[in-house]
C-alpha cells in the first residue's frame, strides 16, 4: 500500500536564474520602499505582483505548451546581471540591415540595452507622435504605465514578459497622435560587457483614436559580448487607429533573444505586424493579439529564416473577443542548415464574438535534410457563425517548379534562388513602407544561398 | 542530322514506358508524334527535354553530333533544345518576364554572347507578344499565375520564340486550345520554322496539323514507334483510330 504522495511544493524550487531575478527585485524594492510613502502607486503593486507570479510559476520549460521546441535550460542554469544602460565607446551597432532610408527620412529613437537615448526636443522634429521616457512617465503617471502592463497573465508564453515588467529600468513610451507618414525606427542596440547580462527593454506604444503611424523595432548588437534580450513591448490602438509594425531580429549567431510582443486592438483600428526572424542564434517571439472591439482588424505577417545552427521559436495567439473582428496570419518559415523553426499560431474566438473573420497560413520550406520546420495551427471556437479557416504545409522545393525553370536554361543555383525568394513574396509584398521593405529584402536576401544571384532578379 | 534517337527505353516509376523508341530529325523539318493516352508520347518528350526523375535504361540520343543525355536539363536547353509543357508550371513570386530574360542571358551566355540589353529585350518581348496576341498585363504576372489554359499555352510559344531554339519539342501544345487561340499558336510556330531549326510536334488529334503542315508523321503506342509517314498518315488516324496500327504491327 502507498501512501498518498504530499502536495507538491505550493513553489517550484528555483531555478539559478530566478534566484537572480529576485534578488534583483528585492535590491530595487528596498530602495523603493525606502524612498516612498506608505500607500505604494499602482505601477509598484502591478511589478511587485508581477514579480510573486513569476516566482511561483517559474520559468517555462519544454514541458509548458508553447515551450515544447524550445529548451532555456542553458540560459536558467546560470544567474544574470544586468546590462548596463550605454555602450562602451563609440557606438556603432553592427546592423545587418539599414532602415533609414535614403529617400525618406525616417526617424530613429535609441536605445541601449532598453535606456533609451532621448535628445532634447525630440517631438520638434517628430510630429505627430509624443516620445517619452518609461522611467520619467513611471515618476509622472505611474497608472498610465501599470494600465499598459495590465492584464498580468500566468500563460507560460507570457512568462519572461513578466520578468520584463518587474524588472525593466527604463524604456519607451510613444503616443501616436496623428497621421504620421514617415515611419519611425526604434532601434535596439544590446551591449555587453561580460558574460551573462540581461536586457529587459520595454515599449509601450498608444495610438490615439483615428491616428496612424508606422513603427519599426530594429534589434542589433554592438561588441563581442552581448546579453540576452528580453524584450517586450505593448501596442493599444484605439478606435479607427492604423499602426503598421515590425520587429526585425537582425542579430549574429551569438545572440539569443525573447521578445513579447501583446496588442489590444480597439474598434476598427486595423494594425499590421510584421515578425521578420533574420538572425540570432536563438530568437523566441510571441504575439498575444486581443481584438477587442467589433471590426477590429490584424494583419499578422512572420517571416522566419533559420539557417545555419538557429533556433527560431514564434508563437502567435489572436484572440477575437468581439464581434465582426478580423485577423490574417501569413507565416513563411525557411530552414538551412541544421536549424530549427517552430511555428505555432492559435485563433481563439470567444462566446460573443460573432462573424468573426479568421485565416491563418503557414508554409515552411526547407532547404536542406538536416533542417526542421514545426508547424501547429490550431482553433479554439466558442461562438457560432464565424469563419475561420487554416493550413499548414511544410515540403521541399517543388521539383515541377525547378525542372521547368532548367528547362529554359536557367541554372540550378539561380532556379533555386528565384524558388526561395518567390516563396516570401506573400510577407514582402504585405510591406507598405518601401524603404522597411527593400531594407527588410537586402537583409534577407543576404541570409539566403546565392545571394548575389538573387540580387539580380529584384 | 539534328536529333538521333536510337533504341531509347525509359522507365518512370518503376514502369517501362518506352521500349526501344527510333527517331531522325533533320533541320528543316517537321514531324509530329500521335498515338493514344498513356503511349510514352510525354515520356519521351520530357526525356528528352532532361527531366531527372526519368530513368533511361537503355539506347541513346545525340543532338547535333553530341550525347544529349549526358547533359543536364539546362544545358540541353542552352544548346539550343525547347519543350513546350503539356501542363506548364505555375510559379507564383517568379515573375515572367525575369524568367525569359534569365533564359535568353543563360543562352547567350553559354554561346559567348554578352547579355541582352534591356530594352532592346522589352522591345523584343512586345514585338514577339503581339506576334502572339497577349496583353501587356503578363508583363507584370508571375509565371503562368493565374493564367488560363489557352494563355499557359501561348506563353510557351512565346518563350519558344524568343528563346529561338534549333529544335522545339512541343507537348500537346494544341489540347485545349479553342480554334482562335490555335490559329495564333500555330501562326507562331510557323514564324520560327526555317531550313535550319526542327520542330516535333506530339499531339493527340490531327487538329493542329492542319495548321501546322508536318513532314512525317509517327504513331507511338506502347512506348515504341509502330509507324511513320508523311501527312496523310495523321488523316488516316482522324478516320480509323489508332487500333487498326496496332493491330498492323502485331501481324508484323
Amino acid at each position: 500500500m502507498t501512501t498518498p504522495a504530499p502536495h507538491a511544493a505550493a513553489t517550484p524550487p528555483l531555478s539559478p536564474a530566478l534566484r537572480a531575478f529576485e534578488s534583483q527585485w528585492l535590491a530595487r524594492d528596498s530602495t523603493q520602499s525606502s524612498t516612498q510613502s506608505a500607500q505604494p502607486d499602482p505601477l509598484t503593486v502591478l511589478r511587485q505582483n508581477a514579480m510573486q507570479r513569476v516566482l511561483r510559476l517559474g520559468l517555462p520549460t519544454t514541458r509548458d505548451e508553447t515551450w515544447r521546441y524550445t529548451n532555456l535550460r542553458h540560459l536558467t542554469s546560470h544567474g544574470f546581471i544586468e546590462a548596463p544602460p550605454s555602450a562602451a565607446g563609440v557606438l556603432q551597432p553592427t546592423a545587418s540591415l539599414s532602415l533609414v532610408g535614403v529617400d525618406e527620412l525616417a526617424a530613429t529613437v535609441l536605445m541601449i540595452n532598453g535606456y533609451p537615448v532621448l535628445p532634447d526636443g525630440i517631438d520638434a522634429f517628430f510630429n505627430g507622435i509624443e516620445i517619452t521616457s518609461l522611467r520619467d512617465l513611471s515618476r509622472l503617471d505611474p497608472a498610465l504605465v501599470a494600465a499598459h502592463l495590465e492584464p498580468l497573465s500566468d500563460a507560460d508564453q507570457a512568462r519572461w514578459a513578466l520578468v520584463n515588467a518587474a524588472l525593466f529600468q527604463d524604456g519607451l513610451y510613444l503616443k501616436v497622435t496623428g497621421k504620421v507618414k514617415t515611419p519611425l525606427v526604434i532601434l535596439h542596440v544590446s551591449t555587453a560587457e561580460a558574460a551573462n547580462q540581461i536586457a529587459h527593454p520595454r515599449v509601450i506604444i498608444e495610438a490615439a483614436p483615428g491616428s496612424s503611424a508606422t513603427i519599426i523595432e530594429h534589434h542589433v548588437e554592438q561588441g563581442t559580448h552581448r546579453p540576452l534580450c528580453n524584450s517586450a513591448t505593448h501596442v493599444a490602438a484605439g478606435r479607427d487607429s492604423k499602426l503598421e509594425h515590425y520587429r526585425v531580429f537582425a542579430t549574429s549567431a551569438g545572440a539569443e533573444h525573447i521578445d513579447s510582443l501583446t496588442l489590444r486592438l480597439g474598434g476598427n483600428s486595423l494594425c499590421k505586424q510584421f515578425t521578420i526572424a533574420l538572425g540570432g542564434g536563438l530568437v523566441r517571439t510571441s504575439l498575444e493579439a486581443d481584438l477587442c472591439q467589433p471590426g477590429a482588424s490584424l494583419e499578422a505577417y512572420s517571416l522566419l529564416v533559420g539557417h545555419e545552427a538557429r533556433h527560431v521559436d514564434c508563437v502567435n495567439i489572436v484572440t477575437h473577443s468581439a464581434r465582426e473582428t478580423r485577423s490574417r496570419q501569413t507565416a513563411r518559415a525557411i530552414a538551412s542548415g541544421t536549424s530549427r523553426v517552430v511555428f505555432n499560431s492559435k485563433v481563439v474566438v470567444n462566446a460573443g464574438a460573432a462573424q468573426t473573420d479568421s485565416q491563418q497560413s503557414c508554409r515552411g520550406l526547407l532547404l536542406s535534410t538536416t533542417a526542421e520546420i514545426d508547424t501547429r495551427p490550431q482553433l479554439e471556437i466558442h461562438a457560432d457563425e464565424v469563419k475561420c479557416s487554416h493550413g499548414a504545409t511544410t515540403g521541399r522545393l517543388d521539383p515541377d517548379m525547378l525542372f521547368y525553370m532548367l528547362s529554359r536554361g536557367l541554372d540550378r543555383e539561380t532556379a533555386q534562388s528565384l524558388l526561395v525568394y518567390a516563396f516570401l513574396a506573400d510577407v514582402l509584398t504585405g510591406m507598405s513602407v518601401p524603404s522597411a521593405r527593400s531594407a527588410i529584402e537586402d537583409a534577407l536576401i543576404a541570409q539566403l544561398p546565392d545571394s548575389q544571384i538573387l540580387n539580380k532578379f529584384r | 542530322m539534328l536529333l538521333k534517337i536510337t533504341d531509347l527505353s525509359v522507365r518512370v516509376a518503376g514502369k517501362d514506358i518506352l521500349k526501344g523508341v527510333n527517331l531522325e530529325v533533320r533541320r528543316g523539318e517537321i514531324h509530329a508524334i500521335m498515338g493514344p493516352n498513356g503511349s510514352g508520347k510525354s515520356t519521351l518528350a520530357q526525356v528528352l527535354a532532361g527531366r531527372a526523375d526519368y530513368e533511361v535504361t537503355g539506347g541513346s540520343v545525340t543532338f547535333e553530333g553530341q550525347d544529349l543525355l549526358a547533359l543536364p536539363a539546362e544545358e540541353r536547353a542552352r544548346a539550343g533544345l525547347f519543350l513546350g509543357f503539356q501542363y506548364p508550371v505555375e510559379i507564383p513570386g517568379v515573375n515572367n518576364v525575369y524568367l525569359l530574360k534569365a533564359a535568353l542571358n543563360a543562352k547567350r551566355k553559354a554561346a559567348g554572347q554578352p547579355e541582352v540589353d534591356a530594352y532592346e529585350f522589352l522591345a523584343l518581348i512586345k514585338q514577339k507578344m503581339r506576334l502572339m496576341q497577349m496583353s501587356e498585363s503578363f508583363l507584370s504576372r508571375g509565371v503562368n499565375e493565374g493564367f488560363s489554359g489557352g494563355e499557359k499555352k501561348r506563353n510557351e510559344v512565346l518563350q519558344m520564340l524568343v528563346l529561338e531554339p534549333t529544335l522545339a519539342i512541343l507537348d500537346e501544345t494544341d489540347s485545349g486550345l479553342d480554334i482562335d487561340a490555335l490559329k495564333v499558336v500555330s501562326m507562331g510556330v510557323n514564324s520560327l520554322r526555317d531550313p535550319n531549326r526542327a520542330v516535333v510536334l506530339v499531339t493527340h488529334y490531327q487538329r493542329l496539323l492542319g495548321y501546322i503542315v508536318p513532314d512525317y508523321v509517327h504513331v507511338l503506342s506502347g512506348g515504341r514507334i509502330l509507324k511513320s509517314g508523311d501527312r496523310s498518315l495523321a488523316l488516316e488516324l482522324e478516320r480509323r483510330g489508332y487500333d487498326w496500327v496496332q493491330q498492323e504491327s502485331k501481324v508484323a
